[in-house]
């Protein structure tokens, strides 16, 4: 009988640390997710946790992780070579079709750069794909930034704004990424746009009021949710909210869905 | 074809089966109960009919059988994952109709949702059989009744049985079971169901969308936040739930052998939704209230269309420590649910 | 008013002497605290006949009738027969033609034979309390027709739990119901309510161990009390079917020491319980020489010594292979006056047959 939530084995190729407490993975493997699912990362003895893909290439993939929790802890006492195991990739990724010749706003808070990321990479390497890229990354701190160097490279090919919370830091805007919100010209392109918004709860949704309040249409706008979850394929029950299963259904929500869920 | 046997037929036939099967039934654990001097009904293997507790409803559901409350289902050994092993042995389980009616509901998420099939679920079910229990009424915490839940189709079972103090009254419908009962006097019986309870539930209306998010808003749940708390007893008692966290487990002092082990989890217990370094999303015994209630009597059914993610068993409102009752929460819903609508002009 | 009344007499067949000379205060036993409802029709009819219509709650849980006169006491203790017979012979066995065990025949109109020992009072226990262990009343009644009816006296409180709602701690002999628990891994999903309960409520002696997800237990400190049972959502902790006892010797109130019992007993059983109260009264002689005088079993163990009191109270007793015993007891008194036990040699008891 197949079992779903068996894991693989994947060598970790190399370990890169975006900041003190974020540390990019490279890890063999052949699966090709959709930018925006995600895999279950698992560790024997420790257990298994929900991890956003944030880049991948032929052979491999890329996990970016915060260390916070008993899984992520161990994960970052692994080094090149050791083993990791894998099982995924799960639920419901970035519509990338759906964006395809449009206007491309990415909104992020913090990590939630992360789940976006391997799909901002694809933009940048098929230029022609979308039409242009709005990207609004914000952060809580100069601490808090990951992916300098594409943070670096997506400023030439992308319309970028990039702001720390509350601290100042030269070229970068300060204040919480709602504030620039305003700023991008959704009257200009018609119905020719697509929105996509990822990071901490209070930030999506306080972004996507503003999102609709700037005259951004409800259906062009898409989220990313992070939930607790044990089994990702829709049984343990932990990440449900209301009728949908953020494992099955998400990560990748459409806002209309996503703005009347309630935990 | 149908039998009756006294009680010494009765433990005569049930040992010939326990050889064969693993036979589970509802038993006394004398002075287990959850005060002094009272005793614990659940679920166990039984090898004589007069081990069965037939005459009130068992204060744990028969959904412990197939999903344990713990279970390993990987083991370590350094750097490999190896899926436990499941015994080959059939069961036989002894249970009511809301129990049996549980599992279809416990199987739409096992064995369904997004197209996984949950292996550790699968093997377990289709190694039972179930005997349906004649059902004597249950008490004043069921309504199974209401919720559509006091009946199974022959095809649910493999025999029905009626327990009384002189044995009991068989009617075998597997033919793989006949054989246990040859020689036994034949008898007329077909098992009967519960067509009406003491107590009735009036599901509320959830339909309309902006009902359903004031209902969520609604100051009603406070009340929970007084009296609930948050232990997860109904849920565990619950026929329908199937929620679990899986917990990996290091066998002693070497670091290198372990278990990766689903455990029974409850939406009520505080942590459920709680990711690590983050903060929970249903903070309070109200907002839990809120997710559970609407879950059984709204969000399953949207998803899995067919019914209600309860069979009206009652248990949740008969090992609630804090003697709160889930009927009497669905009255105080369709309550709130009859102000909102009459607010919004809905009526 | 001109009386010649023996108020000690008066006392010994339980009627208390008022502020008023020549008028009483019936007190009827009520063991355990518990005894059917409709004997309160008895003290109704008592007081509204022969005392002032007024009742009492005994502090030791007596139905205390006071305005009684000396007159009427011979009719009062008359009506009490059927009382005393239905609750102390008939429902706790209490063979009342003896006197600490010694024949004594009793006389049926003449109201109780002593006052000691005194009424054993208890909480409602597990008969009814979500936290009680153990059924305190029906102890009492088996507790009863050993040491009543005696000139010795022991006051004897029992609580259903550790909890002690019922101050096993202050009184000479108090027995505290507990359980062993159980504990069944399989069922445990390591919600820690056991644990927090544990925290708030208990010993601290349990702990969820985050690699396993399963409780540990420090056994050495678990007091009994089962919170763990009660609070657990999937019946992982159980009590097991033997209820335990702790026995808490010597606590006491007065105008002298007053003190908290200490642990004599710890998870004793029922036969050993018993077993040591019916060696209550030889200790109670030989520490008074065989003459009973009105004093409370907590004096006559300060006069005896602790050591000389376990040598005694558990002479032929069995303990049960659980039953842990206490090697030597220091209570910690209130003194009142300060180094007021200094006194002339003279003035000091006396303990142990006198020449």
């Amino acid at each position: 009988m197949n079992n779903p939530v068996q894991p693989y084995p994947c060598k970790i190729l190399g370990v890169k640390r975006e900041s003190e407490h974020e540390w990019t993975f490279r890890v063999a493997c052949d699966a090709r997710p959709q930018h925006g699912q995600f895999m279950q990362l698992s560790i024997p003895m420790i257990g298994e946790a929900p991890i956003s893909v944030s880049a991948q290439g032929d052979g491999w993939l890329e996990f970016t992780i915060r260390n916070v929790g008993k899984v992520t802890n161990v994960i970052f006492e692994k080094t090149a070579g050791d083993t990791l195991f894998l099982r995924g990739p799960y639920g419901k990724g970035w519509p990338i079709e759906q964006f395809q010749g449009k206007h491309m706003v990415v909104i992020t808070g913090g990590t939630g750069l992360a789940p976006v990321r391997s799909m901002l990479n694809a933009f940048a390497a098929d230029p022609g794909y979308v039409k242009d890229v709005t990207l609004i990354c914000g952060f809580k701190n100069e601490e808090g930034i990951v992916f300098h160097n594409e943070l670096e490279a997506w400023k030439s090919q992308f319309q970028t704004i990039y702001a720390l919370d509350n601290d100042a830091k030269e070229d970068w805007r300060t204040g919480m990424v709602t504030a620039f919100v305003k700023e991008i010209p959704f009257a200009d392109w018609g119905d020719d746009y697509a929105v996509v918004v990822v990071g901490p709860p209070p930030m999506m949704k306080f972004t996507g009021l503003e999102l609709v309040k700037c005259g951004a249409k409800v259906e062009n706008i898409w989220m990313s949710f992070e939930r607790k979850m044990s089994c990702a394929i829709g049984k343990c029950g932990h990440c449900r909210i209301d009728e949908v299963y953020v494992c099955l259904d998400g990560p990748v929500f459409p806002y209309a869905v996503a703005r009347d869920l309630v935990d | 074809m149908s039998y009756i046997l006294n009680t010494q037929q009765a433990d005569q036939v049930l040992g010939a089966l326990a050889q064969t099967y693993g036979v589970y039934a509802p038993k006394r654990f004398a002075n287990q109960g959850r005060y002094s001097a009272t005793d614990c009904i659940r679920y166990d293997k039984v090898t004589r009919a007069s081990e069965i507790v037939w005459q009130v409803k068992s204060d744990y559901p028969a959904k412990e059988v197939i999903n344990p409350i713990q279970q390993a289902i990987f083991y370590f050994t350094e750097d490999e994952y190896r899926a436990s092993k499941c015994k080959e042995q059939p069961i036989l389980i002894f249970a009511r109709p809301c129990d049996i009616n549980a599992q279809k509901i416990q199987a739409k998420i096992y064995a369904g949702n997004g197209g996984f099939t949950d292996m550790y679920y699968e093997r377990m079910r289709e190694r039972v059989k179930f005997v349906l229990m004649d059902c004597n009424g249950g008490d004043d915490t069921c309504f199974c009744v209401s919720m559509g839940a006091n009946t199974v189709e022959e095809s649910d079972y493999a025999a029905a049985v009626r327990f009384s103090e002189n044995g009991m009254e068989v009617q075998v419908v597997d033919p793989e079971l006949e054989p246990y009962f040859a020689g036994c006097p034949e008898s007329a019986f077909t098992p009967a169901f519960v067509t009406e309870n003491e107590l009735k539930v009036t599901i509320p209306d959830l339909e309309d969308k902006e009902v359903r998010l004031a209902l969520k808003k609604h100051p009603m749940w406070q009340e929970y936040n007084a009296r609930c708390v948050s232990c997860g007893a109904c849920t565990v008692a619950c026929s329908t739930c199937t929620c679990f966290t899986t917990r990996d487990v290091i066998y002693g002092d070497n670091p290198e052998v372990g278990e990766r082990r689903r455990v029974t989890a409850s939406c009520q217990i505080a942590g459920f939704d709680q990711m690590a370094g983050q903060r929970e999303f249903r903070a309070t015994a109200g907002d839990r209230m809120r997710y559970k209630v609407l879950h059984k009597f709204h969000d399953y059914k949207a998803r899995f269309g067919d019914r209600h993610m309860c069979v009206g068993c009652g248990r949740c409102t008969h090992r609630c420590p804090e003697l709160i009752s889930l009927s009497a929460t669905i009255n105080k819903v369709n309550a709130a649910v009859e102000e909102i609508k009459a607010g919004m002009g809905k009526v | 008013m001109n009386r010649d009344i023996n108020v000690k007499k008066m006392r010994l067949n339980c009627f208390r002497q008022s502020k008023v000379p020549g008028i009483f205060m019936l007190q009827m036993r009520v063991p355990g605290g518990t005894v059917a409802a409709k004997y309160l029709t008895y003290v109704e009819h008592i007081a509204d006949t022969w005392g002032d219509g007024t009742f009492h709650f005994g502090t030791r849980q007596t139905f205390d009738i006071p305005g009684i006169p000396y007159d009427s006491i011979p009719a009062v203790n008359a009506y009490l027969e059927q009382y005393i017979r239905e609750v102390d012979q008939e429902l706790c066995g209490a063979d009342l033609d003896t006197v600490a065990h010694e024949p004594h025949p009793w006389d049926p109109k003449s109201g109780y034979p002593t006052i000691g020992a005194r009424n054993i009072t208890g909480c409602i226990g597990n008969y009814h309390c979500i936290c009680g262990n153990i059924n305190t009343f029906e102890l009492a009644r088996k507790i009863e027709p050993i040491i009543f009816p005696s000139h010795y006296h022991i006051k004897i409180n029992i609580s259903g739990c550790p909890n002690d709602c019922n101050k096993a701690h202050m009184c000479d002999f108090g027995i505290i119901g507990c359980a062993k628990l159980d504990y069944h891994p399989e069922r445990c999903i390591g919600c820690a309510r056991c644990v927090n309960q544990c925290e708030h409520a208990a010993t601290r002696v349990l702990s969820l161990n985050e690699g396993t997800g399963k409780v540990e237990k420090d056994p050495c400190c678990c007091v009994g009390c089962a919170e763990c049972a009660r609070v657990c959502p999937t019946s992982a902790w159980t009590r097991r079917e033997q209820p335990f006892y702790k026995v808490i010797l010597g606590g006491r109130t007065g105008r002298q020491t007053p003190r908290a019992g200490k642990m004599f007993l710890n998870w004793a059983s029922e036969d050993v319980v018993l077993g040591v109260l019916k060696n209550w009264q030889k200790f109670s002689a030989w520490v008074m020489d065989y003459k009973p005088e009105y004093l409370h079993g907590g004096h006559l163990i300060d006069r005896a010594g602790y050591k000389k009191f376990k040598e005694i109270i558990l002479e032929g007793v069995e303990l049960n292979p659980e039953c842990l015993v206490a090697e030597d007891i220091f209570w910690h008194e209130t003194e009142y006056r300060s180094n007021f036990n200094v006194k002339p040699m003279s003035m000091h008891h006396k303990a142990g047959p006198q020449s």
